[in-house]
């Protein structure tokens, strides 16, 4: 019986990370259908945007880790209007391609700048007591998470659903053109949703960096990660990625208490298996 | 007449002055030749089939260790581990394009994704067989039809590795040329329309498929052999990126291309490597970027001014 | 297919470039009397691993006045990249056979240093590995040196040590690699020779992330201890957050490790690495001259470097490269090198170490030691007791 509950403990804090970082993507790819490699490149940003901002600058935790986030978004949404824009016509390889390329000049960069070490962002002490629940403890990190996660999920549905910027979003999607006839400005829509995806995703790479390191190398590591929670999940569905995630990441640290001389063949069994039922992910958002 | 035999000329011409004239590079012509093998493969399903995919190097990989394993055990003909790394290439080709190409699309690609990670890490926990990843070797590569031994300055593993790159070149121009890669391209361009003509989709798709891993088998064979090592990397996901990133820097649906595509990208990695170890990315990034931003005709535009 | 202006454009362009960089890559540099290849990672996830290299070998080299036994000596950097032994052999054949290097260092990974095998046996370049921890290594050929350690050699006396202390079940957690398989195997051996039990062998695939559920199964599994190994980086840190996150240390199980406090990243752990166990070959706060003028050079050199195990096994394998340019005069004899190299004894910074002219591994002391804050705060490896001089008890297995 512990055994199940350390397992689903670990999983769902682990499957929250992986939510938080693939939820970007998710909306990216699946609202503007835009292949985004380079989607781990922002998460690594905010990242070390934070580190910097609270090992080098000393700002609080708080504020290095919202200043970062937010100066993430405003470099997506930079990206997105300059260069970005040019792509969407362009067949998916080229896409693929592309962002690739951007991937390995964010790696470089980073290996320019900060050199090739782990950057390590420093936790207040409120974070990393361990917090009693019972059955065990678990570090107070990792309940910020999870409790961040879900209220990302709440966020984004509360939006999509009930803003007039969501309604923006979804009228944009369906018909580009339409919705502009309309007055609808496109062309902001796109920017804030890319530089939504980004900003979230530095938000994953704040809060997974003691999971997932911050190294220069983190876009090209993380990317098969990231890319199965999303396909799994459902492109552009938000709670399908957070099902994704806790699916996996549950899935993933079982077999780490179970076989792990298997290494994450089960995993990727089990992803195989899940996008073989569902091919348009766990729960797609009805639109093909 | 003179057309036809125009590709295998110019490849032979540039093999000819590597030869002759750069005899430092060989080792890096043998490893380019043989990467266009496995990028011309991927083509095959990539540019003519239409179905992107990530998981390619489990054919390669596949391929590879067959016929490392087959000159660690039994014999060290170099043409029969060819033959080897094929079928074995081919064969998991099959197996697993029986379930992957129910799909399209993203899902495709993380199915095939999938496959590579199950097929890598099923390697590494095999590591009896495979070595793990100290990496297979201790085998030795025999004579090729009894003529020379693999020397230190890679001339015997270099004319290997061409021709078996002329010859692949040969068979898959005359595959795809066939009424059987038209299907194929047909396939790829509307598939509706093959499906309503009374093609079948699903037969031919597999066929492609395991002509693909077939290639990409050979390829693994001829990189066991030159190298006389197999390590877990020939199965990663790194190396089916690569290849797909090279195949689509030289024009994919091109066989040419892919090799074009090979040779440019692997060049530029040597020589940015070894000028900068450190930050070779920034070319390689660069290049990609550029590439994709800058429209193919504009290249034209940009040599012509320059010249 | 149709020839068009693309697929000629195509053929031209990949012509063009292979000519351009090939013209390009002529080497025109003055010549020097000796040329050392050093193959690393310098770029990809290891890339620090590199530098480190290049810190202790360029440091040796300007320690002794810029030239090696009156020879001046060209260094060569390759590109090690990651596990790859393919490219790692192109490499190789690249720098004896264009580069006409006479020896060749580094080398992070095992598979690269087995793919090296042919290239230096049929050239008859000696291959000093800085490195690369496999035993069966060094057997593959007879021109290969090691100036680093390997997994048997540091872990039969931790295992002798946990026995002696007492300790009765111990459960070993190793990352799912060859060296950690080899460490795996090389505790289980000692210990229950020694006559302790291993209650549990714990294998962590490569790729964790998350080292939570290994912390757990380590807990549940009523060792007094925990037998550890893990490569450098990322999962060093992880591993040991997971160890103190989940109360380990509280539930007494005790922490025997091997290079995770390895100074590179050790002043990352904070206060919560106070105390942990450790056996292995080098620690930076070794009291001895020659570590502190080991230490002195490699400040010089890079000011960023830390000295650690791999800085000390550049600067020992061009210490070995030094002997071998010496006995050959400068000229290029393998066989002449490989003899002088063989009989080495010297006093490294790690304390006295020789070369055993059986295995052509480093024989060495290892040390227990615990982390302690020293001079400036900064956290150090205290060596507390040395068990002595050991060679590879690998080899044979």
């Amino acid at each position: 019986m512990t055994l199940l509950a350390n397992i689903l403990i670990d999983g769902i804090a682990y499957g929250m990370v992986l939510f938080i970082i693939s939820v970007g993507l998710s909306v990216t790819l699946g609202l503007m259908r835009f292949v985004n490699l380079a989607h781990g490149a922002f998460a690594m940003t905010g990242g070390y945007l934070a580190s910097w901002f609270i090992r080098a600058q000393d700002w609080p935790f708080a504020f290095g880790a919202v200043g970062a986030v937010v100066l993430t978004g405003l470099l997506g949404m930079a990206i997105e209007a300059l260069v970005l824009r040019r792509l969407y016509r362009m067949p998916e390889l080229q896409q693929v391609l592309f962002t690739i390329g951007l991937s390995f000049l964010f790696v470089a960069s980073a290996n320019l700048l900060a050199g090739p070490e782990v950057q390590l962002i420093p936790l207040p002490p409120w974070l990393k007591d361990p917090i009693d629940l019972g059955i065990r403890t678990l570090p107070a990190q990792r309940l910020l998470v999870v409790l961040t996660g879900l209220l990302v999920m709440m966020i984004s549905v509360l939006i999509m659903k009930y803003s007039r910027f969501g309604i923006w979003l979804r009228a944009t999607v369906d018909n580009t053109q339409a919705a502009s006839a309309l007055g609808i400005p496109v062309e902001w829509v796109y920017a804030l949703t890319f530089g939504a995806g980004a900003a979230l995703a530095g938000l994953g790479g704040i809060l997974g960096a003691e999971l997932l390191p911050l190294e220069p190398y983190y876009p090209i590591k993380y990317l098969v990660l990231v890319l199965v929670v999303v396909a799994v999940g459902g492109m552009g569905s938000v709670a399908g990625s957070m099902l994704a995630a806790l699916v996996l990441g549950t899935i993933d640290t079982a077999s780490k208490y179970l076989a792990s001389d298997w290494g994450s063949l089960f995993y990727f069994l089990v992803m195989a298996l899940l996008l073989a039922w569902r091919p348009q992910g766990l729960l797609s958002p009805g639109r093909t | 007449m003179r057309i036809r035999v125009a590709p295998y000329l110019l490849i032979g011409l540039v093999g000819a002055t590597i030869y002759f004239f750069f005899p430092a590079q060989l080792p890096l012509a043998s490893r380019i030749a043989t990467l266009a093998i496995f990028v011309m493969s991927l083509d095959l399903i990539v540019g003519h089939g239409g179905l992107a995919t990530l998981g390619h190097s489990a054919l390669y990989g596949t391929g590879a260790y067959t016929a490392g394993l087959l000159a660690l055990h039994s014999s060290s003909n170099p043409l029969l581990g060819l033959l080897a790394g094929g079928a074995a290439g081919a064969t998991v080709a099959a197996l697993s394009g029986l379930f992957v190409l129910r799909y399209q699309g993203l899902t495709f690609l993380m199915l095939t994704i999938a496959v590579g990670q199950i097929i890598q890490n099923l390697a590494s926990k095999f590591r009896a067989w495979t070595g793990g990843d100290d990496g297979l070797s201790g085998f030795t590569t025999g004579k090729i039809l009894g003529l020379a031994t693999f020397d230190l300055q890679g001339r015997v593993a270099f004319l290997y590795c061409t021709g078996v790159l002329l010859i692949c070149l040969w068979m898959m121009r005359r595959l795809m040329g066939s009424t059987f890669g038209l299907a194929c391209i047909g396939i790829h361009q509307n598939r509706l329309r093959m499906a309503a003509l009374g093609t079948e989709i699903q037969p031919k798709l597999l066929t492609l498929y395991c002509l693909s891993g077939w290639f990409a088998g050979i390829a693994g064979a001829l990189s066991a052999q030159v190298n006389q090592i197999v390590g877990l990397d020939t199965l990663g996901f790194e190396l089916s990126a690569e290849a797909l990133v090279m195949l689509v820097l030289g024009g994919a649906g091109s066989l040419f291309g892919a090799i074009a595509g090979t040779a440019l990208f692997t060049t530029i990695h040597h020589v940015a490597s070894n000028i900068d170890p450190y930050h070779w990315l920034f070319v390689i990034g660069a290049m990609l970027v550029c590439g994709v931003l800058i429209p193919r005709e504009r290249w034209g535009v940009l040599m012509r001014a320059r010249a | 297919m149709k020839i068009t202006h693309r697929w000629l454009r195509n053929a031209a362009i990949s012509t063009l470039a292979l000519m351009t960089s090939v013209a390009l890559m002529a080497p025109d540099r003055a010549q020097a009397q000796v040329k050392v290849g050093i193959i690393a990672p310098f770029s990809g996830p290891f890339a620090h691993y590199g530098a480190l290299f290049k810190a202790g070998a360029e440091a040796y080299l300007a320690s002794q006045g810029g030239k090696l036994a009156g020879q001046s000596v060209e260094m060569i950097y390759r590109d090690e990249g990651g596990p790859n032994p393919a490219k790692a052999r192109t490499t190789a054949q690249e720098l004896v056979v264009n580069d006409k290097v006479d020896y060749i260092g580094g080398v992070v990974f095992s598979p690269n240093a087995f793919a090296l095998a042919p290239v230096i046996t049929e050239s008859k370049t000696p291959f000093v590995i800085f490195n690369a921890a496999t035993s069966d290594i060094t057997t593959k050929s007879d021109y290969y040196l090691r100036t680093s350690y390997t997994l048997w050699q540091v872990t039969v006396p931790m295992a002798q040590h946990a026995a002696k202390k007492g300790l009765k079940k111990v459960v070993t957690a190793v990352m799912d690699y060859a060296p950690g398989v080899d460490a795996e195997n090389a505790f289980k051996s000692e210990f229950t020779k020694q006559g302790g039990q291993v209650i549990e062998s714990i294998r962590m695939p490569l790729a964790t992330n998350d080292f939570a559920p290994f912390a757990q199964r380590i807990k549940a599994s009523g060792a007094q201890a925990v037998y550890v190994f893990l490569p450098g980086g990322p999962p060093n840190l992880g591993f040991v957050k997971a160890y103190q996150e989940n109360g380990l240390r509280q539930a007494g199980i005790e922490f025997l490790g091997t290079a995770e406090t390895d100074e590179f990243d050790l002043q990352k752990f904070g206060d919560s690495a106070l105390g942990l166990t450790t056996a292995f070959h080098y620690s930076a706060a070794h009291d001895s001259p020659a570590n502190k003028a080991f230490a002195a050079a490699v400040a010089k050199q890079n000011k960023d470097a830390v000295t650690n195990y791999a800085t000390v096994g550049a600067w020992d394998g061009m210490y070995l490269i030094h002997k071998m340019i010496e006995a050959t005069g400068g000229k290029r004899d393998g066989d002449k090198a490989m003899a002088a190299a063989k009989t080495q004894k010297w006093d490294s910074p790690r304390g006295p170490v020789a070369m055993d002219p059986a295995t052509r591994h480093i024989t060495q002391n290892v040390y227990l030691r615990v982390v302690e804050k020293g001079p400036g705060n900064l956290l150090v490896n205290k060596e507390v007791q040395s068990f002595g001089q050991h060679g590879d008890h690998g080899l044979g297995k």
